[in-house]
């Protein structure tokens, strides 16, 4: 794993330095045929991706998933702020879930934050975090140790 | 200090370490996705409702709890509360246990540990993305070098 990964409560946040300058990392999430390059996971074997890139704007990315089907995720753009920031939510059934990109310039690098928040409510964050900072501080460590 | 998983935690991150020895091991990701979303989209479901929430926060640290004893803070029916007590048993965020007509619940840490899971898998699909990003990006990099 190349990106530094945080997870509290109920949010992930990774953060990942790339080697472009910020309106080109910002240009990888701005259209269609970009998304596609890169959107999906290891298992995906194609992406086919339709967005309206503008605040209030929706996209669809319908995944092809090897040895599973198709698996169509929607979702809803809450704020675009050329080349500083995006921020989209995703439904997935009765959770929505919130993702917020930061585009940080660093000379010729950029510096990217990605914070996911899983949960549907601010208030769950406090049960589950209770329960979970401990067993995720050492799978931090399992993760930038033997396992990845 | 009672956080209510605690007893769990061991189980809990052995239960992450497998997950990601599965993904190492090259595993399908989307495969686990797919077949847990209903299960967690029941815990999301399940804890949306400050009620039910109340009714976890009432039960941590305490071990197993009457529903009766459970249930006197709130002002709604016992009906209500068994209601509630259901959707939470469905998500595998409590459990009951029944001697004679008197019920006992317990917290059961299965439904967050789904939960918790889904967020690691998160993390692990977004770096997967950017190493795709960083290939994107490498190859904009050598076609301008090109004119």
């Amino acid at each position: 794993m190349k990106s530094d990964v945080k997870i509290s409560g109920n949010q992930v946040q990774i953060t990942r330095i790339f080697n472009a300058p910020r309106e080109r990392v910002f240009a990888a999430w701005k259209t269609s045929d970009q998304v596609e390059r890169w959107s999906g996971c290891k298992d995906s074997t194609k992406v086919e991706v339709q967005m309206d890139f503008r605040v209030g704007g929706t996209f669809t990315q319908k995944l092809h998933i090897r040895n599973v089907g198709e698996y169509t995720i929607t979702g809803t753009y809450d704020e675009i702020v050329e080349p500083e920031k995006i921020v989209y939510h995703v439904n997935l059934g009765p959770a929505t879930t919130q993702v917020a990109i930061q585009f940080i310039a660093q000379g010729n690098q950029t510096k990217v934050i990605l914070t996911q928040v899983g949960f549907p409510d601010e208030n769950l964050s406090r049960i589950v975090s209770e329960g979970t900072t401990e067993s995720l501080d050492r799978l931090d460590q399992v993760l930038s140790g033997q396992v990845v | 200090m009672s956080p209510w998983l605690s007893p769990e935690t061991l189980r809990i991150f052995n239960s992450a370490v497998n997950y990601c020895l599965d993904t190492a091991t090259g595993r399908s990701i989307f495969n686990t996705v797919v077949n847990n979303q209903k299960k967690i989209s029941s815990v999301f479901a399940a804890l949306a409702d400050p009620t039910r929430r109340r009714i976890m926060e009432r039960l941590s640290g305490h071990g197993e709890r009457r529903v009766t004893a459970l249930a006197r803070p709130f002002r709604i029916s016992l009906p209500a509360i068994s209601r509630h007590l259901h959707v939470l048993e469905r998500a595998r965020l409590i459990q009951r246990r029944r001697q004679g007509r008197i019920h006992f619940i317990r917290t059961r840490s299965a439904g967050i540990k789904e939960a918790q899971k889904w967020l690691m898998r998160c993390a692990l699909e977004w770096d997967s993305r950017f190493d795709a990003i960083d290939v994107l990006l490498a190859e904009g990099e050598r076609k301008e070098k090109k004119r």
